[in-house]
């Protein structure tokens, strides 16, 4: 297909215009042209030869099922657009570009998970806020209110040194009875400083304690009544320990003292809180106990006031003198430690310990688990939302852990990459 | 269906995006054979270009919405169809046009290509360079315009005409008696 060099069109402009695809001044002058130029002739008709050629390549005709398929489709569409999502979906699930590439299914999602995330986090918030005793357990609530009872009636101060009494060695309280209830313990319990008596009298010196086990059928009554029962008859609690285990009876085991001579009408009273499933009481001596230590306070203070004697008089050697005094020292010590075991022997006989264990009478609920299912969903849902959070951090922890290398190692593959790229969809275009 | 029977291919998208069935049926018939041919010209197997013709159709439904008139319609579906049959090239791996893959496993079937001269033609097309026996055929058998041509392989008129003339030109050689 040679062309003249000073032939006035080329092969391509002819193949053009057989297409009509030359611009229109220029075809007509090719139009003109070709009525005179034989070699043009020859070349179109070379050109349209080639077409009639390439359409003995034939193909038959295309089988009804694609007409049924396609109307089928169609058909079955509400409206043509959801006939492409349908299909869209049934061959590869959800089309995920148009779910996701719409504003307002982006606004839905934000919406129900920005109310999810509320249902899940104002609840907390508000029983945080309300009542800060909901949320401790039921044996810190009581321990609270125990020491509450124990500042308020002054329990600590008598537990200190200077409320420990001195008193006159070798001498029984005087007033005591012979049960020991006649010791003074009509002053409202615990004793303050300066209000425990020491006993005058000779007489036996009993302590007393009593361990009731009581089955309680209104449990909440029957707690909150030990401690007003102990403080009306002038004791106190000594220690509260509550159970309230989830889908088990609850349990308070109480430690009091009593006034020994108020003891009587504070147990009487207690009995009449539920059934008495065990009732102990014991009694015991410490006659001899107290007055082995008042006998061993008297010689001690014996021996002081001769050290003391000796000392004044510093005859002896340096050596004598200096162990003089550390025996002074050491004699004290024994008759200050004796003084407070004699205090605290005074206390046990003036207050009965009394251990009261109160259960409650509990109906096991039918159907009621030991967790409800409203609870278990929504444990569900908080646990979900926290794993959300902790997806999410561990997802940016790690994309600010890799990302520098990936950016590093993407910039560097990039161009290759697109080289790559762009060759592979030049192939698979042609 | 009558009624659509004088509108353009561009008008009837349009009505069909607007929800008229009839004018995709209208659009379905007159593409549905050249569609199927586009495909079984390029294809070897009969069943496969049925359902690539089908699918391309199922595309159209799918992303009509999403049609703009920038182009005629005829570029767009046949924009679609260049897609398809370039995914189905990359699915397996081969070119399926090439002559060396040309078998009797192609012809199995085609009645139509018995004949001498659809064998010789189909051969002689396997010889060309892609692009150019690509820009051909669609050339002579979709009936495609230089600027047709043009958007559906993006590529400039300029080059879609240097390039066909080179596929003329070659194709005469192999097809053709040379003149003395």
């Amino acid at each position: 297909m040679e062309r003249n060099a000073q032939h006035a069109f080329d092969a391509e402009e002819v193949m053009a215009y057989l297409d009509g695809e030359l611009e229109a001044r220029r075809a007509a002058a090719l139009a003109s042209h070709l009525v005179s130029c034989s070699e043009c002739q020859e070349m179109a008709q070379g050109f349209r030869a080639l077409s009639e050629r390439m359409l003995s390549f034939e193909v038959e005709h295309p089988s009804a099922g694609v007409n049924e398929t396609v109307l089928a489709a169609l058909d079955s569409a509400k409206s043509p657009n959801a006939a492409g999502t349908d299909r869209a979906q049934n061959q590869r699930g959800w089309n995920w570009r148009q779910v996701f590439g719409r504003r307002r299914n982006w606004a839905v999602a934000c919406a129900v998970a920005v109310v999810a995330i509320l249902a899940i986090t104002i609840p907390n918030l508000r029983r945080l806020a309300t009542v800060p005793l909901n949320g401790r357990n039921f044996t810190e609530v009581m321990k609270l209110e125990r020491r509450e009872n124990a500042t308020s009636s002054g329990y600590k101060k008598w537990l200190s040194d200077d409320a420990v009494p001195v008193h006159s060695e070798g001498q029984i309280p005087a007033n005591a009875s012979a049960r020991g209830e006649g010791w003074d313990a009509s002053a409202p319990a615990p004793p303050a400083a300066g209000q425990l008596h020491a006993p005058e009298t000779v007489g036996p010196m009993i302590v007393q304690t009593a361990s009731l086990n009581i089955l309680a059928t209104n449990y909440d009554e029957a707690s909150a009544a030990i401690e007003k029962l102990a403080a009306t008859h002038g004791g106190y609690v000594e220690k509260l320990d509550g159970k309230a285990q989830t889908g088990n009876a609850r349990e308070l085991s109480a430690s009091l003292r009593i006034p020994t001579k108020q003891l009587d009408g504070f147990l009487a009273d207690v009995r009449k809180l539920g059934h008495v499933e065990e009732e102990t009481r014991s009694n015991e001596e410490v006659s001899d106990q107290y007055v082995d230590l008042q006998a061993r306070l008297k010689s001690a203070r014996a021996t002081e006031q001769r050290l003391i004697e000796l000392l004044g008089t510093r005859t002896g050697k340096l050596q004598d003198v200096l162990e003089a005094e550390r025996e002074l020292a050491r004699i004290r010590a024994e008759i200050e430690s004796m003084q407070g075991q004699s205090a605290i022997l005074i206390h046990r006989v003036n207050y009965a310990t009394v251990q009261v264990d109160l259960n409650e009478e509990y109906r096991q609920v039918l159907g009621s688990g030991p967790i409800s299912t409203g609870t278990k969903i929504r444990n569900a849902a908080v646990e979900g939302f926290s794993n959300v959070e902790e997806g999410a951090v561990a997802l940016v922890v790690f994309l600010f852990a890799v990302g520098p290398s990936l950016l590093f190692w993407l910039a560097i593959l990039l161009v290759p990459g697109w080289f790559i790229w762009k060759r592979f969809r030049v192939r698979a275009r042609s | 269906m009558r009624q659509y029977l004088m509108n353009s291919d561009d008008q009837l998208i349009l009505e069909f995006r607007q929800g008229s069935r009839e004018a995709f049926v209208e659009l379905f018939e007159r593409y549905r054979e050249p569609i199927y041919g586009f495909f079984r010209r390029r294809l070897d197997y009969p069943a496969r270009a049925e359902e690539l013709a089908q699918e391309c159709f199922l595309a159209l439904l799918q992303n009509v919405q999403r049609y703009e008139p920038r182009a005629s319609f005829r570029s767009y579906l046949y924009g679609i169809a260049i897609h398809l049959v370039a995914a189905e090239r990359r699915k397996a791996g081969r070119e399926v046009v090439e002559n060396e893959k040309l078998d009797s496993r192609a012809l199995e079937g085609n009645a139509a290509e018995n004949n001498d001269a659809g064998i010789w033609v189909r051969s002689a097309l396997g010889h060309l360079e892609q692009s150019e026996r690509e820009i051909l055929m669609l050339r002579e058998y979709e009936q495609l315009s230089y600027g047709e041509i043009a958007s559906v392989l993006r590529m400039p008129v300029n080059t879609v005409r240097s390039r066909l003339f080179r596929a003329r030109s070659a194709l005469k050689n192999q097809l053709l008696p040379v003149k003395d």
